[in-house]
């Protein structure tokens, strides 16, 4: 019967699996819980953004895309990394 | 067997529709966006153009006034739809004569395709035949004419957007409200809290993962509307209804302009997507402890 008690008090989570790789959170500079490949995600976003600003306001004045790309590239680097 | 290679083997069909129908034909349209590609042109082929479309599409007049009615329709119609959605729910959950009745009628919108709901606005606002008109013009003497007025043109499409769409918000919302246990309303009752702090503290964020589901669902939904606005407007008077997807249609179907119609869907693919993460993080996803 202790044992029954016991295993009331601890439900077993079904969504729980066991065999599930953890997912490492971190605690960066961004304001939410983030895991890599949030991060990764985040860093697309802004070079796709980055891209198309770009576009529009920077390469009429004779600046490549490629240093956008440099620029996207480190951010994304110092966002996986730091963020 | 595990229990990780079961829950494959059962994804696996899944799966592989989704990879044929989905991620394949979305890759193809990617390839296809750094292309020019005009099928019925003198040189059928595709040519490489790099990321020339999408160095058009920032400067495409027509593509950003598109994408800028298609915004203020979007934030309409899905705020219409979560404000009616919600207030309907809540009117569904007390009883009152007709409540079943009233709930499948309620709901008949839903399983209208969207070509016929584009067909239905279009007769009953079409002026001289349409009822709409004639019952704007015989009680307030407004005449309603969405060939001719932009903003009424605008404004039609979001009634008919809100008609055809507030039942599905309206179920969510019912599913949600229904799951909600009844000690936390009980307590703050005895508490002495009054309806909009009742609101606002206990049902709100209970069912805050609910309304975010269908904000994501309609957002993506309004986004992408064509068939409906094309059958009741066309796109006109003007640009004023020409929202994105009537946008593309009209670049991929009549100009066969395929490249440039594919670097269009994923631009709005892309602001999508972000309008959902943003949504999703503004909203729901877990926030660091702040250190003190």
């Amino acid at each position: 019967m202790a044992s029954k008690m016991e295993n009331i008090d601890k439900p077993i989570d079904i969504l729980d699996d066991a065999n599930a790789p953890p997912i490492a959170e971190k605690s960066g500079f961004l304001p939410i819980e983030t895991n890599w490949f949030d991060r990764l995600f985040i860093s697309v976003v802004i070079w796709v953004a980055m891209s198309l600003l770009w576009f529009r306001f920077i390469e009429p004045l004779g600046l490549s895309i490629w240093i956008s790309n440099v620029i996207a590239l480190a951010l994304a680097a110092f966002i996986i990394a730091k963020g | 067997m595990k229990s990780n290679t079961f829950g494959w083997i059962l994804l696996a069909p899944t799966i592989v529709v989704l990879f044929f129908f989905g991620v394949l034909p979305f890759l193809y349209v990617v390839y296809v966006s750094f292309h020019q590609w005009n099928p019925f042109a003198a040189n059928p082929y595709m040519i490489y153009n790099g990321a020339g479309n999408f160095r058009q599409i920032v400067f495409d007049g027509a593509f950003l006034a598109s994408l800028g009615v298609t915004v203020a329709f979007v934030f309409f119609a899905v705020l219409t739809e979560v404000i009616v959605g919600y207030l309907l729910a809540q009117a569904f959950m007390s009883d009152f004569p007709g409540k079943a009745f009233f709930r499948t009628i309620h709901t008949l919108p839903l399983i209208i395709a969207p070509i016929i709901v584009g067909s239905i606005w279009k007769l009953m606002t079409t002026p001289s035949i349409g009822i709409i008109p004639h019952l704007l013009q015989s009680s307030v003497g407004f005449d309603l004419n969405i060939g001719q007025s932009a903003a009424a043109a605008f404004i039609i499409t979001i009634i008919m957007d809100v008609w055809h769409w507030t039942p599905l918000v309206t179920l969510t919302l019912i599913a949600a409200l229904v799951s909600l246990p009844p000690d936390p309303f009980e307590q703050a009752q005895i508490d002495g809290a009054g309806k909009w702090q009742i609101f606002w503290h206990i049902t709100l964020p209970m069912i805050a993962p609910a309304v975010m589901a269908t904000v994501f669902i309609r957002l993506m939904d309004a986004l992408r509307i064509v068939d409906e606005v094309l059958m009741l407007t066309g796109g006109g008077p003007g640009s004023a209804t020409r929202y994105i997807g009537v946008h593309i249609f009209r670049e991929v179907f009549p100009r066969t302009n395929y490249g440039y119609g594919s670097a269009i869907s994923v631009v709005v693919l892309y602001l999508t997507i972000v309008a959902c993460w943003l949504l999703y993080t503004g909203m729901l996803a877990p926030r660091k402890p702040r250190k003190s």
